[in-house]
This record gives structure tokens, sequence and C-alpha cells, in this order.
């Protein structure tokens, strides 16, 4: 099958000066602000492995367990880490709650989780040195009860 | 509607509440610059909102963009509608972008003729919707900021090329929300004393008003094709008071009225036409009656029943086209399946001479209300559970910018007990479906003035209906999750 371009018999009106300019404007706002990229989470010489009971989370309480070790795999011990529990969805009341040391390097805290749906908890850990960060751990999925 | 029933207009006790007329407000909206005014604040909240949601952090509840968007002006936005009338748009902060850029671009094109309709915009509501859900925008204030952003880079675009407010009239998802709301609202933009209309011999509310010496239009006149002395209610009117500035009379206030009259007649109204023709106003009015259930089943738990289900039946894992069945299931199957089998039972019992599509399409102006309890009910619902995040939300954001002005971040602030909402949430639907009944009512009067009621009780089912789902929706667990197909 063959195409034809069909043209037509009045030549295309340019836009007219204004409109380019304006196009060109657009344009450029777009291509600026696409440069902002999401802000890549920080990266931290300490590794936080976690694991959380039931699997997987239903709705009402969850026990996280936590280990923190540093760069060399050598467990981090009396570290403060305090727990927020968050929905994806704003308006929602956060949950909170504190990690015991459970044994060295090992954490345990309890958060009751209100609702169905996708969960963010928080970390916010306070290192023996009062060095401070923040880790983010993604729920996805808490079974209704 | 019986023309005796309308108020004389000589009678102080008759004459209707005039929000002009309230000493100070009524000076203020009469300032020509009062738009400026009032758009100028939400246009520093968007560029906030924008910044918060690139740059700031990324989890929705902690942000300005999400927290601001999805909660608090819905939730505004819609009592706004319910107790005064379509302000969002007076003070809309797109237009006024778009204002200081035509002082840049003069448009130099008319809108196309095949796009003078509501069909583009119906589609444009539709695709939110669902981007809405495919996308979890709830979710990111990354998108959510992106979302904003294209909405200022779309307003600049048709307004730049297209004369008068194109965007406003055929393009504006938000707008037509907001005009099909403000049909229900109690206020409208409005002519005091049609008198005075018959005797204007200028028309500035329609042409602009021009300077005598150069002939050069100084206010203009209403951009959306509205003639005040024939507009009828709130349908295309962004209350943007263009008219009231123009007027050389004063005679353009903002009046007080029953709320959905509009809904009961069809008259021939200022550039709209009437009605009982407008097959992409009626849609609009589905898109807007539906999309409200539609919106709400997305955030519950049996949603996710139903997606799975689905995609095991197709054998599909990608959400969009389990999305793609969902949506026009609600938002074509179910209303030409209910409002069919409503239109043709009533043209079986009530002996209207209608043919069946007009008489959908009339009588579709009915469920306005029962959309609108839905919405508010649903919206009303994160706002009033949220009402205090925008605490802490803003107090974490000053924190990071090293501006600790309203100290540390209470992330416990959160708002009203669900309990206490959720009779609101009731009250919203049990007024949707009585201003559905009362305007079907008032629909079957009109078109079936010997069998009323018999007209009438297909149409109160369809509201019936409606209501019994947004009930049953309304007490099912809330599940929020970006990962539907998840299992």
């Amino acid at each position: 099958m063959a195409f034809t371009c069909r043209r037509s018999r009045r030549p295309a009106r340019p836009l007219p000066k204004e409109s380019r300019k304006l196009l060109v404007c657009v344009c450029t706002a777009t291509l600026l602000l696409a440069h902002c990229s999401k802000p890549a989470s920080s990266s931290s010489e300490v590794t936080i492995e976690h694991e959380i009971s039931p699997e997987p989370a239903r709705v009402g309480p969850v026990v996280i367990t936590l280990r923190l070790a540093d760069s060399v795999a050598k467990a981090i011990t009396g570290a403060h880490i305090m727990l927020e529990g968050d929905m994806s969805h704003a308006g929602m009341a956060p949950v909170f709650g504190e990690a015991k040391e459970i044994a060295p390097g090992r954490y345990q805290a309890s958060l009751t989780l209100e609702m169905p749906g996708d969960w963010v908890i928080l970390l916010h850990v306070t290192m023996p040195g009062g060095q401070k960060l923040e880790r983010q751990i993604d729920v996805k999925g808490v079974r209704p009860n | 509607m019986n023309p005796s029933s309308i108020p004389a207009l000589d009678d102080p006790e008759s004459l209707p509440f005039d929000l002009m007329e309230v000493p100070g407000l009524g000076r203020l909206l009469r300032w020509r610059y009062a738009r400026p005014l009032l758009q100028a604040p939400l246009l520093i909240v968007s560029i906030v909102m924008i910044l918060h949601g690139l740059f700031g952090p990324t989890l929705a509840p902690k942000n300005l963009a999400t927290t601001l968007s999805w909660l608090h002006f819905r939730g505004v936005l819609l009592l706004v509608l319910l107790c005064a009338g379509n302000f969002f748009c007076l003070a809309c902060p797109f237009m006024l972008v778009r204002q200081a850029a035509r002082h840049l671009f003069k448009p130099r094109f008319d809108w196309p003729r095949v796009l003078r309709n509501k069909w583009l915009s119906v589609a444009l509501f539709v695709l939110i919707l669902f981007a809405y859900e495919l996308f979890d925008l709830w979710s990111s204030p990354w998108w959510t900021a992106w979302l904003i952003i294209a909405y200022f880079l779309t307003v600049l675009v048709v307004d730049g090329f297209f004369k008068h407010a194109s965007f406003c009239k055929f393009v504006c998802p938000i707008g037509q929300f907001n005009f099909v709301a403000s049909t229900l609202s109690p206020l409208e933009v409005k002519v005091r004393d049609q008198d005075v209309c018959t005797s204007c011999q200028t028309k500035d509310c329609i042409r602009g008003r021009r300077d005598t010496a150069s002939d050069l239009v100084v206010i203009r006149g209403c951009e959306l094709a509205l003639f005040q002395p024939r507009k009828v209610g709130n349908m295309d009117c962004t209350f943007c008071l263009d008219c009231v500035h123009a007027c050389p009379h004063d005679n353009v206030g903002i009046l007080s009225r029953l709320p959905g009259t509009e809904l009961l007649t069809d008259p021939l109204r200022s550039g709209i036409g009437y009605f009982s023709h407008r097959k992409d106003i009626a849609a609009l009015a589905i898109v807007f009656t539906f999309g409200a259930l539609l919106n709400a089943f997305g955030m519950v738990s049996p949603v996710y029943a139903v997606e799975g289900w689905l995609g095991r039946m197709l054998h599909v894992s990608h959400e969009a086209p389990v999305l793609g069945i969902i949506f026009a299931f609600f938002l074509i199957l179910e209303p030409v399946l209910l409002l069919g089998l409503a239109a043709w039972s009533t043209l079986a019992l009530g002996g209207t001479r209608r043919a069946l599509l007009p008489l959908m399409v009339r009588y579709t102006y009915g469920l306005v209300p029962m959309g609108f309890g839905m919405w508010l009910a649903h919206y009303g619902f994160h706002f009033l559970t949220g009402l205090y995040t925008i605490l802490p939300v803003t107090q974490s954001a000053l924190l990071r910018l090293g501006l600790p002005l309203l100290g540390e971040p209470r992330w416990t602030l959160v708002g009203l007990p669900s309990r206490i909402v959720l009779v609101i949430e009731i009250g919203f639907l049990l007024l949707g479906l009585a201003g559905s009944l009362v305007v079907s009512y008032g629909l079957a009067e009109t078109d079936s003035p010997r069998k009323p009621m018999l007209a009438f009780v297909p149409w109160a089912a369809v509201s019936l209906i409606l209501w019994s789902a947004s009930m049953w929706l309304m007490f099912q667990p809330m599940e929020m999750r970006a990962t539907m197909m998840g299992g």
C-alpha cells in the first residue's frame, strides 16, 4: 500500500511571532522544571535490617525488629530509635513507638497499625555518638483483620 | 416554575440577599483589582506547593503539595460551593498567571467551533480521575506538584493562543466540576433589576466598557459569553465579576436563591442554550455524579478484591486495563443501564412526549445533588479528619528551611474523630438524596403534568440506588494502597 502526502493548496500560515514566543517560553519552563528530580535518599554507612511480624502485616499490633550494624557489620549498641508509622495518604493519624534494645545491636518496637493499606514506618535513630539519621520502611498492603 | 411564585422586586421583604450590599465586602468586590487581590495568595500557595512537592519530603503526609491538594483544597472548595458559590474560580491562581502572560502574548485565534462544548473537558475530567487512581497521585508529592505545573502550562498555552476564557469554558476540568456543583450553591451572579437591562443601550456586561475617546475596551465584559440579562444560574459562571465591574448601572449583584432551582427549569440560557439539548453537559453531570462514587470506591477494601478478580480473569498484571474496565463500568455501563431503564419506565408510565434520549438528558440533571452529596461526604471526610495536619506539615516545612517560626512539628495534631465526621457524612448524603428527589419530582411535574408521581418513581429509584451505594461505600473499611494488583 502506498501512502501519499496530500498537500494543501494554501500555504500553511506561520504562527504569529507572539505565539512562537509563548511556545518557546512554555517549552523552556517545562525543560527547566523537568530537570528537578526526586531527591535521592541519603546514603549512610549504617545498615538497618528489619523484620515485621506478622508477615504479611495486618491491622492491629505489629512487632518490628531492627538490626543495626556499622560498615564492617559490627552491631551498634546503645542507639535510641523512635518509630513513626504513617499512611501513604495525608490526613491520617500517625502512630508512634520506641524501640528497646533486646540484644546487642537488636532492637524491637511495637506499633498498632489502625487501618489497612500502605504504611510507611519512619525510623528516627540517634546513634550512641549523638549522630542522627532517618530511615524509611515501606509496609505495603497491610491487610484488614 | 410558576412565574407568579417569583417574588416581586418592589416588595422589600422578598428581595434576595445581595453579597455586594454587605458593608466593606461589597466595596472590596466592586474594586477593579479585587480578583487579583484574591488570586495572589492562592498563587503564592500554589508556588509553595510546587516547590515543596518537588524538593520537599517524599512522604505524602509530610508534604504541603499532597496535604493541601488532597485534603484542604478539595474540602474547602466543596464547602464553599455548598455554602456560597463558585468563589474558587474567582480566586483561581491560574488565571492570574494567564492575565499577566496576556500582557506579553495577545491571543489571536478563536477556539475551534468543533470544540465549543464540554466533551473535551469531560474527557479531561475522566482522565484526571483515572490518573489519580493509576498513579496514586494522593501518595506522591512529586506527581502532585507536576499536576499543578501541568495546569499552569496548559492555561498558558490554551489562553495564550485562543481568545476569551477558552480554558475556563471548554478545557478546565476543575472549572467544569465547579460549574456543575455550583448549580446547587445558594449564591448567583445576577442582575438586580431586569428593567434596567432592558433600557441599557451599551450592554457593557458582555461587550466590555469602552473608553469614549479611544473606543478601546477598558473593562472587559463576560469572557464566557454569558449575557447577564439572559443568564440563568451558575453554569459556566466563574464569578470573575467582570460583569459587575463593567455594568455602568451597578445592576449586577451576587444574589441569594434557592439552591438547585436552575436544574428544575429549562429556559434558553445565555452562552449555553437549553440544558435539555446539551448532551455534553448531561455527560458532564453523569461523570460528576457517578464519578463521585467511583472516586470513593477506589479507596475502600472491596476495590482490591474486584481488581484482583478482574486481573485473574483477564490474565493481566498491569493495573491500567483493569482500572479501565472499572471506569467503563462506573461511568458508562452503570449510567446507561440505570438511566436508560428509568427513562424507559418514565416513558411507559408517565406519558411524557419526549423521546428516550432527550428524556435521559433531561432527568440526568436531577442526579447532580446526589453526586454533590457524595463528593461532600468523601472529601469532607478527608478534610475534617485531617483538618489540623496543615499545621505540623507547615511547621516541618519551615523547620527544613531553618525558620522554626511555628516551633517543632506536632505530628499528633490530626483532625476531628471519625465517629463525628461519619455523622456529618451521612448528613451530606441525606441532603444529596433529598435534593435529587426534589429536583427529579420538579422535572416530573413539568414533563408529565398529568402523572408526575409515575414519572418520578423510576428516577427516585435511581437516586435511592445511588444513595444506598454511597452509604455502603461510607461504611466500608478505608484502605489506601498504591499497589492495587499486588494481591
